[in-house]
């Protein structure tokens, strides 16, 4: 009995003592800081930190804080040295770069040629990257000396530097990389202004300052960043609201208002580089006929489902490409809303008496609006069409096999040049996976996007590019829909916060006031 | 003789649990709202102001009033007119889950329950092995792989639910099949098929029929359930989960689209709990003064 009792009181003052020691444990830990960190929320936890074996935006906004890039390209798309002080194209299939001395990554390796050529051909090997690095030519790539890198195509790129700002492109350690093996996600090892300290898979990547950085001048201000994924987007607005988080990326349009009127938050709010838009399958009956194709184009009133479902963020659409990508035609007549209009293409088509269709989207709210939207629109020209949500993976696939009648999905021109924004999506050697969903198909279109592809003068790449833009609007692939900004809301003592357009924004200009 | 006579005190049996059950309060009103659930599901058409799919962009985000009386959503589309026609969807999916679930996994226990031995082992741990993973999780997978609509979804909850009334049914066949009058219908005669249609079946309702009653409520919950996340029924029929998940954007602003469509859950499972309940209290033999 005795014995009984004593056992119990013991284990309660084992219970105790445990309580007393993890609560002391997380107060030391905190002390142990001593400036404030700076907590950024997006949507989701980062897939990977190794560029070459995802491209999803969560990693590559994590990413850009822990690699650097031959080159930059600031927040205008502007490029600027980066890892590379200077360059030059050799012949018009090779460029010359020369890189800065001294730069050190973070497991203390100093940066030499051999190190980019390692990543550049173990970028050509991954196949989530390829359509970054896909035009580089592996045997192009030569070590001249420790500071001296050619790196040739195989065929002319005009817009190879604009590829080698991609986060994609960051360049790794090779030593890092040999020995980490399979786990190297798990702990990367850049030369950027942030080297990872703790990533919780699926909760929060913390990063700490990295003292060696190579840019003395733009040296992080912030010891400490967490990325917290917060999944839901109404919550990422509330915790910024109670001081939970200091950045919130990606606010939707009910909570802009809000967030914009707050006293103690701000919202910094920049067109980016994002265009979502409806697609037709061009390949199959009826929208193989280009009349069918403009009077859906007329019949729908795509100025006010924009309002409707973004909210006056962003903007609509006037062509494939935003109005901050280079040579983007936004003179581009638009469609409109005719309804006669379109019930006469429809005449015209033999189809008056309408068909019906199937309207293909993913999970994602605004999407699927539209797209009920749409169905209620397009019963005045007697389409009958039924909407169908999918599973992003087996959505993707099936676009990519040209089973889909319409679908509704978004494009990001990361590069900011429109090669990135019309080659894959209208030049019928992309058709399906390779990003030419509609399985659109004109001759023109392909002859000038690989004119503009190997042509390195701007002005005959510009002209080409507006002339395809023209064709693709009076062909209607596409109903030209949204052209997405980045809305990310900040607490007042945040400093120093610049969107950038491609969604990757450099945490390390950051500071508290 | 004999059949005049089973009939007459199956009769008397179900009086008794329907006196029983108006004596329940609870019960009772959970009755009245599912009564008035397949009441406006029957009679949609005629009750809802508005078709579930009559958009207008220009008067969105309209607050519950005199013209609207539950407000409209945020595609202008009338909010109670989806919910009434949206109880034609919870109650259809509801049913037939159950219906599938009962059916076979009722015909699996009995089976289970009456041969027993291997039979009853390995169908047993079949529905162990169904059982350990979680009915939503099943549910989630299986209107993934057949892909997201309104059959299946009501195949998905169905088959999630399927090991419960499996277990049920032999739990009661066991009970039965050594009773007396099963063995006087075997010895005059009777194959197992009879046996097990007419005289186990019928005494092992019971329990069958409180499961059911419940089930309809978390059948209704997981179809709403699927919905919210998008493996349920497709736009733009007006599934309460769906509505609730397209509101909850605006629910910082507009309170009323996400709320009334949660309420419309909320009160039907409710009635068709609280109705469960008495109806296991008034069939539980226990109670009987």
């Amino acid at each position: 009995m005795l014995k009984k009792k004593s056992f119990i009181i013991l284990t309660s003052f084992l219970m105790i003592f445990t309580l007393m020691v993890t609560g002391c444990g997380g107060e030391s830990q905190d002390a142990a800081t001593e400036s404030q960190p700076l907590i950024v929320a997006q949507r989701s936890d980062a897939v990977v930190l190794d560029p070459h074996a995802n491209n999803d935006q969560a990693s590559s906004r994590v990413m850009r804080q822990i690699y650097s890039n031959l080159i930059n390209q600031n927040e205008s798309m502007e490029l600027e040295p980066g890892l590379a002080e200077s360059w030059e194209a050799i012949d018009e299939l090779t460029f010359e770069f020369n890189l800065r001395q001294g730069v050190k990554f973070h497991n203390g390796e100093e940066l030499t040629a051999n190190d980019v050529a390692f990543t550049l051909n173990r970028a050509l090997g991954s196949s989530h990257v390829s359509h970054i690095v896909g035009a580089i030519n592996p045997d192009g790539i030569v070590v001249v000396d420790p500071y001296t890198i050619r790196i040739a195509t195989h065929e002319p790129f005009a817009p190879l530097l604009a590829h080698l700002a991609h986060t994609a492109t960051g360049i790794l350690n090779e030593k890092a990389v040999t020995e980490a093996g399979e786990d190297y996600s798990q702990s990367p090892v850049g030369t950027g202004p942030y080297k990872l300290s703790n990533w919780l898979v699926g909760e929060t990547v913390e990063l700490v300052i990295f003292e060696d950085y190579y840019d003395e001048a733009n040296k992080a201000k912030i010891e400490k960043v967490v990325f917290k994924a917060i999944a839901e987007d109404g919550n990422r607005a509330i915790e910024l609201e109670t001081g939970g988080i200091d950045i919130a990326y990606d606010i939707i349009g009910t909570d802009v208002d809000r967030v914009a009127n707050h006293s103690d938050l701000a919202m910094v709010r920049d067109m980016n580089l994002s265009t979502t838009y409806v697609g037709f399958n061009a390949e199959k009956e009826p929208f193989n006929d280009v009349r069918v194709r403009q009077a859906i184009n007329y019949a729908v009133d795509m100025d006010l489902i924009v309002d409707v479902v973004y909210l006056g963020t962003g903007e609509p659409s006037r062509g494939p490409l935003g109005g901050n990508v280079w040579a983007s035609n936004q003179n581009l007549k638009p469609y409109g809303y005719d309804v006669e209009k379109a019930k006469e293409l429809m005449k015209e088509a033999g189809l008056e008496n309408g068909f019906k269709t199937k309207i293909w989207t993913n999970q994602n709210q605004q999407r699927i609006d539209i797209a009920e939207i749409l169905q209620n629109q397009l019963k005045d020209i007697n389409i009958e069409a039924e909407v169908s949500i999918m599973d992003w993976g087996a959505y993707l696939d099936a676009t990519a096999a040209g089973e889909h009648d319409m679908f509704i999905l978004g494009w990001v021109t990361v590069t900011g040049d429109p090669d990135y924004g019309l080659y894959p999506l209208f030049h019928s050697k992309t058709h399906g996976d390779g990003g030419n969903r509609t399985f659109y198909t004109n001759e023109r279109v392909n002859e000038l996007l690989d004119l503009a592809r190997v042509n390195v003068d701007p002005a005959i790449r510009e002209a080409a590019y507006i002339e395809v833009q023209e064709i693709v609007r009076d062909e209607a692939p596409w109903i030209f829909t949204w052209t997405g900004e980045e809305l990310t809301g900040i607490r007042d003592n945040v400093k120093g916060f610049k969107n950038h357009p491609a969604g990757h924004h450099k945490l390390w200009s950051v500071y508290f006031e | 003789m004999a059949d005049v006579k089973i009939v007459k005190k199956k009769r008397s049996q179900w009086m008794e649990v329907w006196r029983r059950l108006k004596q329940n309060k609870a019960a009772m009103i959970g009755l009245f709202i599912i009564g008035v659930l397949v009441f406006t599901a029957i009679f949609a058409d005629f009750i809802a102001p508005e078709g579930y799919d009559d958009q207008d962009l220009y008067r969105r985000f309209i607050p519950p009033g005199s013209k609207h009386i539950l407000g409209t959503d945020h595609l202008g589309r009338d909010i109670l007119s989806r919910i009434i026609y949206g109880s034609r969807i919870s109650l259809q999916v509801g049913f037939i889950a159950v219906g599938i679930a009962a059916v076979i996994g009722g015909t699996l226990g009995a089976v289970a329950g009456y041969y027993g031995k291997r039979l009853d082992n390995m169908i047993m741990r079949l529905m162990d092995i169904l059982l350990a993973i979680p009915s939503i999780l099943l549910a989630i997978s299986i209107v993934a792989a057949l892909g997201a609509n309104l059959v299946n979804v009501m195949i998905a909850v169905g088959i999630a639910s399927i090991p419960s009334y499996a277990r049920i049914v032999r739990a009661s066949v066991l009970t039965i099949k050594d009773q007396e009058f099963i063995e006087a219908a075997r010895a005059i005669g009777a194959d197992d098929f009879r046996i097990i249609i007419k005289h186990i079946i019928p005494n092992a309702m019971a329990p069958i029929i409180v499961q059911a009653t419940l089930g309809v409520a978390s059948a209704i919950l997981s179809a709403a359930g699927l919905s919210f996340i998008g493996l349920g029924i497709q736009p733009p029929n007006p599934e309460w989960g769906a509505m609730l998940s397209a509101g909850r954007y605006y629910i910082r602003d507009h309170w009323h689209i996400a709320t009334f469509p949660g309420l419309a859950i909320m009160i039907t499972i409710f009635g068709l709990n609280l109705f469960g309940d008495g109806l296991r209290d008034a069939l539980d033999p226990r109670l009987k003064n």
